[in-house]
């Protein structure tokens, strides 16, 4: 039961943009699930980056602006300079993903070891930092 | 490495987290900086200053026996434990002790949906269960049921419950301690006790009837530090045919009084089914004259409805609600509304969303006010709304209750309006939030930052609205941690006996005062010099 209605989550850019177009996620999400999804390993590293996005991040992250609290910000942040969404992102680094995850930032609080182990904030950061 | 617990040799801390690994494994014992770290409260409002509560390690169970063994060794050492749940209750203390140094019991690992009867409508959880697990598994197993989510989607039933948390559906849902039934609690002397049917060992009904046999002890387990508890049910709402969601406005500040007084009225009568949010959008903003008219405190309702006329038309107050049920029934429940409201002059009547059940894919996804048909979501957190705005740090909530009078809210309005005027601070929005069925919450959001000096003045601002709005009838139903000794002060009738209650019953629960010492300022006899 909160009423603050205006939460920024930011992130800031780190590392060299790379000219790759967006890539799609390696599969479908059905909408409903995007926020939900249990993380499955499939002993593809993308693919469970993916799933560990899906179940963590997504609910702010996506491709939003809708229901993606963490991107509208981003898109008020970077004005379009770099992609709001992080999946689109290409100048991502997994260390700059692992620092902001563990450290957090603005109203985005760290997220604990028992929520993305150490091993699924290596696949989440392989994920977002992929070229 | 983190400081052990006051009192504490690094001997014994060291032997203790070494039984404590011994229980859980090496990968759930969290002692090392960088580990316990993670446990900070992200909204401190002691952000940084040596009052900050931290932890001084943290360990993830995994089942109900685990849980018994750290509490075994708690009582050995004397350790302070603190359990959470999911440890998103960030604007309430998230992750973070009460009292710094103790281990926090990580419940998030404990996580099972260990039943859920669509027949009878309810559901047993462990405490790591959040509302998005909850949804998912009613969803994928296409189980006609609702769960009724707090706004964060990430918080679990349990711990929500445990601090009175709430949602916005039907009145028998929403407030989430009510709506539970049935719980397991592992006591501070590591005994395992299950209140209500689930004390009889063969009883069908533990998730059916919550009282039991003898005294009903469920209560003690609420925003209270006398047990860790591994189970509890919950009553679910069966999932309606339709919804029609509505909003109403009225365009004079007086207006709020007949508002209030006919939507709680057709509330008790089970006409308006949902939560209720009154708000102000004419107060929203930061027009000068709206902000200075706020500050004064005490301006008239001439004067307020002088600028409403001058204002662009926004309505003065606004009320939102929904309606579930079969379609003929909402039509006859929203005519009926009408029909009681028609006699404020100038009442605007509008339909903002309908809907059939179940929802496809698509429409979940496209709903704007997820919360208010139990789909769970992070939205609430919102965006910057201005290019340029600096993002937030933080915030508290202050949540202080009220009668649902109309009069009540304007003047709260006023009182708190002065209060961030002079000292410096934007006032909070404007409004009355009927989650409970003869109450309002008018919550406001106080932001808390990563610097002393701007938290010392958020402090002094929230000390003052606490015991402000005390005075004046309205205590709060809920507060941070770091407030909870300011918290039970206001609730001081008899010079204090209720929490003369509270820490006879540590006693006698807790002996050794291993489990959440200082919550809800209840201190266990070895620390009660701890109490400023």
């Amino acid at each position: 039961m909160k009423q603050l209605r205006v939460v920024a989550v930011v992130l800031v850019a780190v590392g060299a943009s790379a000219d790759v177009s967006a890539q799609e996620p390696p599969f479908p999400i059905a909408a409903w699930s995007r926020t939900t999804a249990a993380v499955e390993d499939s002993g593809a590293a993308t693919e469970r980056g993916a799933a560990v996005f899906n179940n963590w991040c997504s609910a702010c992250h996506s491709r939003g602006p809708q229901n993606a609290p963490g991107t509208a910000s981003l898109q008020v942040k970077y004005q379009g300079s770099v992609p709001a969404a992080l999946e689109d992102r290409r100048d991502l680094t997994p260390e700059v993903v692992k620092l902001f995850v563990r450290n957090g930032v603005a109203m985005m609080a760290p997220f604990r070891k028992v929520e993305v182990s150490d091993a699924d904030l290596d696949a989440l950061a392989a994920y977002l930092a992929r070229r | 490495m983190p400081s052990p617990p006051p009192g504490f040799s690094e001997r014994d801390f060291q032997a203790a987290l070494r039984e404590l690994e011994d229980i859980v494994g090496r990968e759930w014992l969290f002692a090392s900086d960088e580990d316990v770290l993670l446990y900070r409260d992200g909204y401190s409002p002691l952000w940084g200053e040596a009052e900050e509560r931290k932890a001084s390690a943290a360990v993830a169970p995994n089942s109900v026996e685990q849980v018994q063994g750290i509490v075994k060794v708690a009582n050995q050492y004397g350790l302070p434990l603190y359990p959470i749940s999911t440890g998103r209750n960030l604007t309430y203390g998230g992750a973070a002790p009460a009292y710094s140094g103790s281990v926090v019991v990580d419940l998030k690992r404990m996580n099972r949906i260990l039943d859920v009867s669509a027949r009878d409508k309810t559901c047993l959880v462990e405490p790591g269960v959040s509302y998005f697990d909850l949804y998912r598994h009613l969803r994928t197993n296409k189980i006609p049921l609702w769960i009724d989510t707090a706004d964060p989607g990430w918080g679990g039933l349990v711990g929500n419950a445990l601090d009175r948390g709430g949602g916005y559906t039907d009145i028998e849902f929403r407030d989430h301690f009510d709506a539970h039934c049935g719980m397991e609690v592992v006591l501070p002397t590591g005994e395992v006790v299950r209140t209500g049917m689930g004390a009889s060992p063969h009883a069908k009904t533990w998730q059916l009837f919550k009282y039991g046999l003898g005294p009903w002890v469920d209560g003690i387990f609420s925003q209270s530090n006398f047990g860790i508890v591994t189970k509890m049910g919950f009553w679910l709402m069966e999932e309606p045919e339709a919804s029609l969601q509505v909003a109403v406005t009225v365009p004079k500040r007086r207006d709020v009084v007949p508002l209030v007084d006919t939507l709680h009225s057709l509330m008790c009568a089970h006409t308006v089914p949902s939560q209720v949010n009154v708000v102000s959008p004419l107060m929203a903003g930061n027009n000068a004259e709206m902000l200075r008219l706020r500050g004064s405190g005490g301006a008239s309702d001439e004067q307020w409805d002088q600028y409403a006329a001058t204002a662009g038309g926004a309505p003065f107050w606004a009320a939102q609600f929904v309606y579930y049920g079969p379609r003929n029934v909402i039509a006859a429940q929203w005519q009926h509304t009408k029909d009681r409201l028609a006699g404020i002059a100038g009442v605007r009547f509008q339909e903002t969303a309908s809907y059939t059940f179940p929802l496809t894919d698509e429409q979940v996804e496209a709903v704007a006010d997820k919360a208010r048909y139990g789909i769970p979501s992070l939205n609430l957190f919102g965006s910057r709304t201005a290019p340029g705005a600096p993002p937030l740090e933080g915030h508290m909530d202050f949540s202080p209750m009220i009668p649902p009078h109309g009069e009540e809210l304007i003047a709260l309005t006023d009182f708190t309006g002065k209060v961030y005027a002079d000292q410096g601070f934007v006032p909070s929005f404007v409004g009355g939030l009927m989650f409970h069925p003869r109450t309002m919450i008018c919550f406001h959001a106080v932001p808390t930052f990563r610097t002393a000096a701007d938290n010392a003045r958020t402090r002094k601002l929230f000390e003052t609205l606490v015991r402000g709005c005390a005075d004046r009838g309205w205590p709060i139903y809920r507060i941070h941690p770091v407030f909870q000794q300011l918290g039970m002060e206001m609730f001081g009738f008899s010079g204090g006996a209720l929490h003369r209650l509270h820490e006879t019953l540590k006693d006698a629960i807790d002996p050794n005062g291993i489990v959440s010492p200082g919550r809800y300022d209840i201190w266990p006899k070895r620390l009660r010099g701890s109490r400023a």
